[in-house]
């Protein structure tokens, strides 16, 4: 029987040591690449990023076909928003005079200003119609029966709170699709008996879309409405981790 | 994809079922990130090709005709058009955002889940729902658009005159002519007070909460009202009768498809098909559509 023989280290061998082996990568990942059960369980459940996740999951539930990712893909797009939105709080400042010169600024004069506008415009639109389907496919896998009654609440809460968060944001552009948006949209709410005027009063800050308007609308939009939307995504996830993970035929 | 399974000897069966279960890195990573990946380059390619739209600065004195809501609301904007205000824009949604929260809490039973359609009827109940919700809204939209008069009249010569001039949209019945409304019932008193309470601003006024116009009520209200709770009703009993509502769950299934069916149709409609004065055009005829490329 053949024994195995030490062979000497390649050149790639050389150059992935020097590279993965030195004191700073090892002090920032203790480990190399996980490729044992052991390690992989370890790794899911000290990374402060993966630890949201248990470290196994049922075999079913990593299909594709089951969750479409829809509720992982709305999460990416809310951490993509708060990146390219982060981006475009550097140039905009959201006061009638300047609000839609600074978008043109961003799209004309801003290095990849009109890319980031446009990253942000389209996965707003993704973020609410994934969330929708998200919905839709929690529903039809009965994913919401005991005991995840309240987490199927903490994600209607979700919902609003995007749609929302996208409403909010539609003013900021300052044009006139922003404007008229905006003025038919706080009508709606203005239309509710006894409480509507004054809640559309709150809302803008006045009897019409003007500047108190804007800053209000701006404020919910980059730190109101991300914060309690983060509050009850955390509550979201960790409920998911609490009632067993995924719903699954019992 | 490697998959790799935490196998335990046959011999110790654990409640938990652990031969059953795939380990997260690298199986659930690895679809996570690829599902990431794709989104992000899909999101670039889109945002290459198509610009965010950026009309002309906002302007209160020139009003952009359609003015529309963000597209998720021009279901809610197109109801409004059928409807009192109030009923369209702020009980019809609340009263599904409830009713939606509900579900768990009407449907206790723990079969079924963690599975598509698990329940014997439920992808032919969810088809014909959605059919229904679907068609069904289209229809009362041409309907109370005055369209089905309109090629009744086109290509069959038939005209309801003025005496049916509800069939072509529900407003006419409050018109005297049509119904022959006594004076008293536009206007009758049920407070006898000035009730003011968070009321104010322009259009407010002291008579706001004072009196019901009965011809209003019945046509703003009570039949939108009634259509949309009774179709609904009506809807499950007959798929009850049928027998492919037996449970609960059948019947939120019901619910949930009709809504569905209702709010693309309600949303598309609201989005494409309405022009200046909120008429009813043809998607091509229509100019200021989000995100058209090319567009000023
Ligand atoms: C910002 C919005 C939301 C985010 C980021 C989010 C995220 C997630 C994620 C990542 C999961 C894991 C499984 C999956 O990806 O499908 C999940 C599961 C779940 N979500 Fe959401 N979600 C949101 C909104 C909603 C909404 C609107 C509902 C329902 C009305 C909802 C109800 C649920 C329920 C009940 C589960 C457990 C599903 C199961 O056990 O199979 N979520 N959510």
């Amino acid at each position: 029987m053949a024994v195995e023989q030490p062979t000497q280290p390649t050149i790639g061998d050389l150059i992935y040591d020097k590279l993965f082996h030195n004191y700073v990568w090892r002090s920032i990942f203790r480990t190399g690449y996980p490729n044992t059960p052991r390690n992989q369980m370890l790794v899911v459940a000290t990374n402060v990023f993966l630890h949201l996740h248990p470290t196994r999951i049922h075999r079913t539930h990593v299909k594709i076909t089951h969750t479409y990712c829809l509720g992982g893909l709305t999460f990416f797009m809310f951490l993509g928003l708060t990146v390219t939105g982060i981006l475009l709080m550097f140039y905009y400042v959201p006061s009638v005079d300047r609000a839609y010169l600074d978008i043109q600024n961003i799209q004309t004069n801003v290095q990849f200003g009109q890319l980031m506008r446009n990253m942000h415009r389209w996965m707003a639109h993704a973020m609410v119609i994934l969330v929708f389907l998200h919905m839709l496919r929690v529903f039809y896998t009965g994913a919401y029966k005991p005991p995840r009654e309240f987490n199927w609440v903490v994600g209607v809460v979700l919902l609003v709170l995007t749609f929302l968060l996208s409403f909010t944001g539609y003013l900021l552009p300052w044009d006139q699709l922003a404007f008229w948006a905006i003025t038919v949209g706080t009508n709606i709410a203005g239309s509710a008996p006894v409480l509507g005027p004054k809640t559309r009063f709150w809302l803008l800050g006045g009897f019409e879309v003007g500047p108190d308007a804007l800053i209000r609308f701006y404020t919910l939009h980059v730190i109101g409405l991300p914060l309690l939307a983060a509050i009850f995504m955390a509550v979201h996830f960790w409920r998911i981790r609490r009632d067993g993970g995924l719903a699954r035929p019992l | 994809m490697a998959t790799v399974v935490v196998a335990r000897p046959a011999a110790r069966p654990t409640p938990r079922a652990r031969d059953e279960e795939v380990l997260v890195w690298p199986d659930l990573v690895f679809v996570e990130f690829i599902s990431a990946l794709l989104f992000t380059v899909l999101l670039f390619l889109l945002s290459y090709l198509m610009n965010a739209p950026l009309l002309d600065e906002a302007n209160a004195n020139v009003t952009n005709d359609p003015a529309k809501a963000p597209w998720y609301l021009l279901n809610l904007q197109e109801l409004l058009l059928h409807m009192n205000p109030a009923l369209a824009g702020i009980v019809v949604p609340t009263v599904w955002l409830i009713v939606l929260g509900a579900f768990p809490y009407f449907d206790r039973s723990t079969e079924g889940q963690g599975r598509w359609f698990a329940d014997v009827n439920s992808v032919k109940n969810t088809v014909f729902s959605f059919m229904v919700g679907w068609w069904g809204t289209l229809a009362l939209i041409l309907w109370n658009s005055g369209k089905v008069a309109l090629w009744l009249k086109d290509w069959f010569g038939f005209s309801g005159g003025d005496t049916l001039a509800f069939l072509e949209r529900s407003a006419a019945l409050k018109d005297p002519s049509v119904v022959p409304w006594p004076d008293w019932a536009s206007s009758i008193p049920y407070l006898w007070f000035n009730l003011k309470i968070l009321d104010e601003g322009p259009g407010a006024g002291v008579t706001t909460f004072q009196k019901i116009d009965l011809p209003t009520l019945l046509v703003d209200i009570g039949i939108p009202a009634g259509f949309m709770v009774g179709f609904t009703c009506l809807l499950i009993f007959a798929l009850w009768k049928v027998g492919w509502v037996l449970t609960r769950r059948d019947a939120l299934i019901t619910l949930m498809s009709g809504f569905v069916g209702v709010f693309l149709m309600l949303t598309i409609i609201g989005t494409a098909f309405r022009g200046p004065g909120q008429d009813l055009i043809w998607p091509w005829d229509l100019r200021t559509l989000e995100g058209i490329p090319g567009q000023e």
